[in-house]
């Protein structure tokens, strides 16, 4: 959880990440940061995240995005 | 059928007792039964094309499913005799063969969908490359008649597809199901483009008459139709004149010509959704929204997240996504982000993206040179501002520049820009879009008179004009906050009734000062 905090917080630190809950549906991350947060997480945790995960329910907030990276480490 | 006229409110009106008469059970039957119906009106002979989309979605997506499961179902069984690489080679396997039912599938609809829209596209420029080089003979034209919708059909279908194929959706089994979801008529002919698991939400559900919904939809409809027949064809008629013969007019002739093609595609596209979705509410269906202020944006990014919504959602699904974030392309950002920066290895994936969604965007909208510029250009503004962004922030720090001056120069900028590029595939090709900007920069004569400077337009026109267009302002703003729908209806019901009745009446004179008698939408055509 912490890399991920960390990558989120190279991306953008001015984002309340522990209590936003509406990361991508309240606009706060667009499709560039989405791109370049999935080429961190990928690169950071050694996984593929296939286009099927790119919909606001994996990304919204933290615990979304560590939920789809233990569900995609699962599936490999 | 025109969607402005007496023949589409009767085939409503028809379709809304149906409906609510039917038994809930079968509601959505009554909604295929009209949608086939509208569709056969509009030319029977192409209903083959649709059912051909709607039939290989329904095949492929229940074959990807069969495919999938059984592999799943495998390896669940032999869980404990399975290595995880002989796991891993049956997923493979498995993969494998969904990939090619699917590419299979996706060459099939768009390859329809290419030699409707631009096999004599191809023609024409194979032609052109042999007069050049002076071969002999040359390619004769296609009589094709482009089936009506199938931009949209096919795209909305082909995301069905690739959704199962991505195991986001599971399979509709029920033919007659996936062929409501694909010829639903209130969107077939400009949208939106819906995804499934939204829609058939909505057109699979029971729904009861509201009496609520009923006088939501219907004033929404009412605003549609204004917005369509007292601005968009009042409009047209200008806009159509300065730009067939733009060189025998003044710059500033031609440059309010183009303002005004803004205001008109916008009144145009716009008063569709209007109609579609205000009928769509009286049935009880929620449709996908298209337009949220779009000239309300401060950047082309951001006027492209806020105008034909729908389609920039499927660009950014099924293109954008897939190619930014694949492996070669992620390795590549890594890999400059290395040797060059991060700057560099954050922007370069997305570019590449985003080149290949512009040009694509370019032709999905029309078969000709002035669209793929059109495509592109929009590329490379997004692609350079966002290269762009830190001299932007430093820019801006250094000059102090911050707070809501900033933020109405960068509205009027974008506002600006997207009109320039609007016009370029509108004159009959690049040379002829491009020869309207040329006698904006290159004519400077100061018109002497009102006449002059706007030639065609007489006075009563221009008052519904500039009232319409006033009144699509007001509710823009309003817009930031409220449901302009709410507020309409916090109004006391005989100033709601006098403001309906204005606005029919306005419109009725509307429609009788439109020389060519208006009617068909300018997003038909794509």
């Amino acid at each position: 959880m912490e890399q991920l905090m960390e990558i989120l917080m190279e991306i953008n630190p001015d984002i309340d990440y522990k209590n936003e809950k509406e990361l991508i549906d309240g606009k706060v991350l667009d499709s560039f940061s989405i791109v370049n947060l999935v080429s961190q997480i990928s690169e950071t945790f050694d996984i593929e995240i296939s286009p099927k995960y790119l919909i606001p329910e994996y990304f919204n907030s933290v615990d979304a995005m560590w939920k789809m990276i233990q569900t995609i480490l699962d599936e490999e | 059928m025109s969607l402005v006229s007496l023949k589409f409110l009767l085939f409503c009106s028809l379709l809304l007792i149906c409906f609510f008469m039917a038994p809930k059970k079968y509601q959505w039957v009554v909604l295929l039964i009209f949608s086939l119906a509208f569709y056969a009106l509009a030319g029977i002979k192409n209903i083959i094309y649709i059912v051909i989309t709607s039939s290989s979605a329904w095949i492929g997506a229940l074959w990807l499913e069969k495919v999938s499961k059984k592999a799943k179902q495998y390896i669940k069984d032999n869980k404990e005799n399975l290595t995880i690489e002989k796991k891993n080679i049956i997923k493979s396997k498995s993969k494998k063969i969904k990939k090619i039912i699917l590419t299979g599938i996706l060459i099939l609809n768009f390859g329809l969908l290419c030699v409707f829209k631009y096999a004599n596209f191809a023609i024409n420029q194979i032609n052109t490359l042999m007069g050049m080089l002076n071969a002999k003979g040359t390619i004769s034209s296609l009589s094709l008649i482009i089936p009506l919708g199938i931009s949209f059909y096919t795209f909305q279908t082909m995301g069905y597809l690739i959704d199962v194929y991505w195991e986001k959706n599971e399979a509709c089994k029920n033919p007659l199901k996936i062929l409501l979801f694909t010829s639903f008529f209130p969107q077939i002919t400009q949208g939106p483009i819906s995804n499934y698991h939204q829609l058939s939400f909505e057109l699979f559900a029971s729904h009861s008459f509201n009496y609520h919904n009923f006088v939501y939809g219907s004033q929404r409809m009412i605003w549609g139709f204004f917005k369509k027949v007292a601005v968009a064809d009042l409009l047209s008629s200008y806009v159509e004149s300065v730009f067939s013969n733009y060189n025998d007019y003044t710059g500033i002739t031609v440059l309010i010509g183009i303002f005004f093609y803004s205001i008109q595609i916008y009144a145009d596209f716009s008063g569709y959704m209007d109609i579609v979705c205000g009928l769509c509410k009286i049935i009880g269906i929620k449709l996908t929204e298209n337009f949220e202020r779009p000239y309300f944006s401060k950047s082309i990014a951001e006027y492209w997240r806020r105008w034909h919504i729908s389609l920039g959602n499927w660009f950014k699904t099924y293109i954008y996504y897939p190619i930014a974030v694949s492996k070669w392309n992620t390795t590549l950002g890594r890999k400059t982000s290395a040797k060059f920066g991060k700057h560099i290895g954050k922007n370069l994936p997305a570019s590449i993206a985003l080149i290949v969604v512009w040009l694509t965007t370019g032709l999905w909208h029309g078969a000709n040179w002035g669209y793929i510029a059109w495509g592109g250009l929009n590329g490379l503004f997004i692609i350079f501002s966002m290269w762009m962004e830190p001299i932007y922030d430093f820019v801006k720090l250094k000059l102090k520049i911050k707070g809501q001056i900033w933020k109405y120069i960068q509205v009027i900028r974008t506002f600006i820009l997207v009109t320039f590029i609007k016009v370029l595939p509108e004159v009959g090709g690049l040379k002829a879009g491009l020869g309207l900007w040329k006698r904006i920069f290159t004519e400077h004569t100061i018109p002497n008179s009102l006449k002059a400077l706007l030639p065609f337009a007489s006075k009563a026109p221009l008052i519904i004009i500039a009232l319409g267009t006033s009144l699509m302002l007001i509710f823009s703003l309003i817009q930031r906050k409220k449901s302009v729908g709410n507020v309409f209806n916090k109004i006391p019901t005989v100033l709601r009734i006098f403001i309906l009745a204005l606005l029919i009446s306005i419109l009725i004179i509307a429609a009788c000062c439109t020389d060519s008698g208006g009617g068909g939408f300018m997003y038909a055509q794509f």
